[in-house]
């Protein structure tokens, strides 16, 4: 394998705050108009956004809404006629392989795929919001103190931020699994929310504590503005970016999270359903009911998938040192000033 | 500074006291290891019962029982450490001492794999920047960043194991088969050209022309039951290694270098019978070791003597070349063992395992059968956890690379006229690695906690199930004992990658 490293890197030889043309197509768009044209032009990123706008409300409308415990359900039926409960004769043929009445075939005892996974996916996706919302925030919380008042404030909470990062996920699960029961699948989001804020605690300290030295942060002090005000209006902004980044990769982890958890037995429970428990069930049915392998499978890899496309459109999106994409046309042009340089 | 590092160990003794505390009392509420015995029906229940609330002081309350275990831990330093207990008996410490063997042999491959073609694949993409090979690299690190490892691993035995052991029985490619392969291989390898469409197709089609003969002369050969590398191609795979290293470490225009590459390889090639008639014997690790400890210092000699002025470039290049060569050489002695070892009883002609870490029955005195036997188990669940966490690494260095070299420092690194290569690895490759070695800290302190999943999958008996086995079984005590180790390394990490970070970094300054 030749690396060519001839080949001087194209890319980095122009800079977004050089080129003329560049500030020529954003100028007078807000900041948030410019970062949503960014997106907009990533287009994995957009990809993966439409797929997971379409999944959700396909997986939502065809099982319905299904919230509360076992003794208070609430239950909003979709258009899908099969339960997740109910065990049907097999058709098609006879070890319940896909069919017309049942479109992601059955399983060992004759239940309908295609509700058990769209069951599946709407709790993994659940768990991956509740995981990643209470993960993002606290995460902002604490990583914003400690970078902003430093100090001993700092030292405590990052301390205290090593202290979480030793507790593994596997045994908080293991611990709401035995002792709270079978509370459902909320409870467990939440507890492992709340133990998956270090990552972004660590990564919005560092960036509160760059900014905070800068010279607008000081101008807004000399200007009166209490620590609040400095802390919402003026640094948090500047660092959405690194936040929402990472919660998209904190939301991918957590999809990951909660399968592997349900897949030793810790997380989602029967009769709940999850993708990862769908898998860790029917991991022995890959050479018979290839089926029941490959749906919960694909799902996950493709929820994750979007979301970490996303995440990267939104990095490239709020990263203001990102160098634009250069179109073929500029980069030839560029190439050969500097090839006639270079002769 | 060393008070700066005896406030910050102090810290982490009470880090890891309230983390084993709480870990403790949740464990210790959440399970009930009674709960077994008293839904039995057996005569002595009572008995039983209170045997086990004796022996593991059950009746003690947790938060109270938690310090008679830390009383036995604290022995460590009085050299009577006591981990306890498992609930069947067996004294813990036994238990995590045979575990972490196993455990640090399986995950030192792929967490050395993981770093290495992680960061060579994420220098590259950065240095091609939104080329093909970028975003063929980038989709590739973010599927893989999606896999669930237990999905991987079914597909990995399915597919790698099983049907490569099949495969084994009945040695023929399929000719569609080996043109479809040999296409996605030029596909792959013509990633990495880059250039005219024309030179881009014409690599394609070169490729997938030797691709295609390879699989046919391996089909027709039925290479795969008897392999075997030999002594002329290694030579000539040698020089392809010692051309594409001084390529990339030295460049071409460095004669020295190329020069200093081939004497290497002439020396591993001139190794290749000394080696093969020292492997016939009952080898042992010793043997082995000095031959690469040989390799090694010839090859830096062979790299110091060629040049006077700038060596680093040409040692490089030497080592390099006769470490990948020598490589070979060891590589060719296993793929010799391959037919002995598979047409073993106890292998039974399906040498690719899918569960255990080593195969009891294989009873042999030949270093490199039984080494050949710890490859084939390590072979399966290496791959899985390699795949996983490559991705990560993939995308840290050539982000981070990616942020350097857009550093002033670079600009004017290229503006002095130093050739593109330098600028990268001298300037830029190094100061993008500094972040990283956060990364590695925390995965190197993770090699004792073991991989749950992984482990458990692939019916490993390591640190990582042995922590699940604690919790399923509600064994306190093994859980303690696991989780401790665990807990120790991942604070200490902390603490290391802060130094390490702030030492290789001197515009980061530890606040005194």
């Amino acid at each position: 394998m030749a690396i060519n490293l001839r080949k001087k890197s194209k890319p980095q030889a122009i800079e977004a705050g050089e080129t003329g043309s560049e500030n020529a197509d954003v100028q007078g768009l807000s900041q948030g108009q410019i970062i949503r044209r960014r997106f907009f032009q990533h287009k994995p990123a957009v990809a993966g956004l439409i797929f997971m706008i379409l999944f959700t409300i396909f997986v939502y409308s065809a099982s319905g809404i299904h919230l509360g415990t076992d003794k208070q359900p609430f239950n909003l039926p979709g258009w899908w006629p099969a339960t997740i409960t109910d065990t049907y004769d097999f058709s098609g043929c006879g070890s319940g392989c896909p069919s017309a009445a049942h479109p992601f075939g059955q399983d060992t005892i004759g239940r309908d795929y295609f509700a058990l996974v769209t069951r599946g996916a709407e709790i993994s996706l659940m768990v991956m919001v509740v995981i990643g919302s209470l993960g993002g925030l606290l995460g902002t919380i604490m990583g914003s103190v400690s970078g902003f008042f430093g100090g001993m404030i700092d030292a405590v909470l990052m301390r205290f931020t090593d202290f979480i990062i030793t507790i593994p996920a596997i045994l908080v699960g293991a611990v709401i699994g035995y002792k709270a029961g079978n509370l459902g699948v909320l409870p467990l989001a939440l507890f492992l929310g709340v133990f998956s804020w270090t990552g972004l605690t660590r990564l919005v300290r560092g960036e509160f504590l760059s900014l905070r030295e800068r010279e607008f942060v000081d101008a807004a002090r000399v200007a009166g503005a209490s620590n609040r005000r400095i802390i919402f209006k003026h640094i948090l902004p500047n660092s959405v970016g690194v936040i929402i980044v990472s919660v998209t990769l904190l939301l991918s982890g957590s999809i990951l999270t909660e399968t592997g958890l349900s897949y030793l037995g810790f997380g989602v429970v029967s009769p709940d359903v999850s993708l990862g428990l769908l898998i860790a069930q029917y991991q022995d049915s890959f050479n018979f009911a290839p089926w029941l392998f490959w749906w919960p499978g694909v799902i996950i890899i493709l929820i994750a998938l979007s979301i970490n496309f996303i995440g990267d459109g939104l990095r490239d999106a709020f990263d203001p040192r990102q160098r634009r994409r250069i179109k073929k046309k500029d980069f030839l042009m560029k190439a050969s000033t500097r090839d006639a340089v270079n002769k | 500074m060393i008070a700066y590092i005896g406030r910050r160990i102090s810290i982490a003794v009470l880090i890891l006291f309230g983390s084993t505390f709480i870990t403790y009392n949740l464990e210790a509420y959440a399970g009930d290891p009674l709960a077994q015995y008293r839904q039995s029906t057996e005569q002595n229940k009572a008995f039983l019962i209170k045997e086990l609330t004796q022996r593991l002081h059950l009746d003690v309350p947790p938060p109270a029982r938690y310090f008679l275990w830390l009383k036995g831990i604290l022995g460590i330093f009085t050299g009577h450490a006591d981990f306890g207990q498992t609930i069947t008996k067996l004294p813990v410490m036994d238990q995590v001492a045979a575990a972490i063997p196993t455990t640090v042999r399986l995950l030192t491959v792929s967490t050395i794999l993981a770093i290495v073609l992680g960061i060579t694949f994420g220098v590259l993409s950065a240095i091609r920047q939104y080329s093909r090979l970028d975003y063929s690299l980038t989709f590739l690190s973010f599927f893989l960043f999606s896999l669930p490892i237990f999905w991987v691993a079914v597909l990995l035995k399915e597919f790698l194991a099983i049907r490569f052991n099949n495969f084994l029985a009945h040695p023929v490619i399929d000719l569609w088969w080996s043109i479809g392969t040999a296409a996605v291989l030029a596909v792959i390898l013509t990633g990495f050209v880059s250039g005219s469409r024309k030179r881009v197709l014409i690599t394609w089609g070169l490729s997938f022309a030797i691709f295609a003969a390879l699989l046919n002369a391996i089909s027709a050969t039925a290479w795969v039951r008897n392999p075997s590398i030999g002594i002329i191609p290694i030579g000539l795979m040698g020089v392809g290694i010692a051309y594409g290293v001084t390529h990339t470490f030295a460049g071409l225009s460095n004669r020295k270098a190329l020069a200093a590459g081939f004497t290497s390889v002439g020396f591993a090639v001139g190794m290749y019978y000394p080696f093969q008639m020292l492997a016939t014997f009952n080898t042992n690790y010793a043997v082995v070791a000095s031959f690469a400890l040989l390799m090694i210092v010839v090859s830096y000699f062979i790299g110091y003597f060629f040049t006077k002025v700038d060596r680093g470039p040409v040692i490089q290049t030497a080592m390099i070349t006769a470490f990948l060569t020598s490589f070979l050489t060891i590589v060719d002695k296993f793929m010799q063992t391959w037919k002995p070892y598979y047409e073993n009883g106890a292998v039974d002609g399906r040498p690719i395992q899918t569960q255990g870490s080593l195969n009891i029955l294989l009873k042999s005195n030949d270093f490199w059968i039984n080494n050949l036997d710890l490859l084939t188990h390590i072979f399966l669940p290496t791959a899985a956890l390699t795949l996983i966490s490559f991705a990560g690494y993939l995308r840290y260095s050539r982000g981070s690379l990616l942020e350097v070299l857009g550093m002033d420092y670079i600009r004017t690194a290229r503006a002095k006229g130093l050739p593109e290569r330098e600028v990268i690895l001298r300037h830029a490759f190094r100061n993008a690695m500094i972040p990283l070695t956060t990364l590695v800290a925390y995965d190197i302190a993770g090699l004792l906690g073991g991989a749950i999943i992984t482990e458990s999958i692939f019916g490993w008996r390591g640190m990582g199930s042995l922590f699940n086995e604690a919790i399923q079984g509600q064994d306190l005590n093994l859980l303690m004992g696991t989780f401790s180790i665990t807990a120790f390394l991942a604070v200490m990490a902390t603490l290391a990658a802060d130094l390490i970070y702030s030492s290789l970094d001197p515009r980061i300054r530890i606040r005194k």
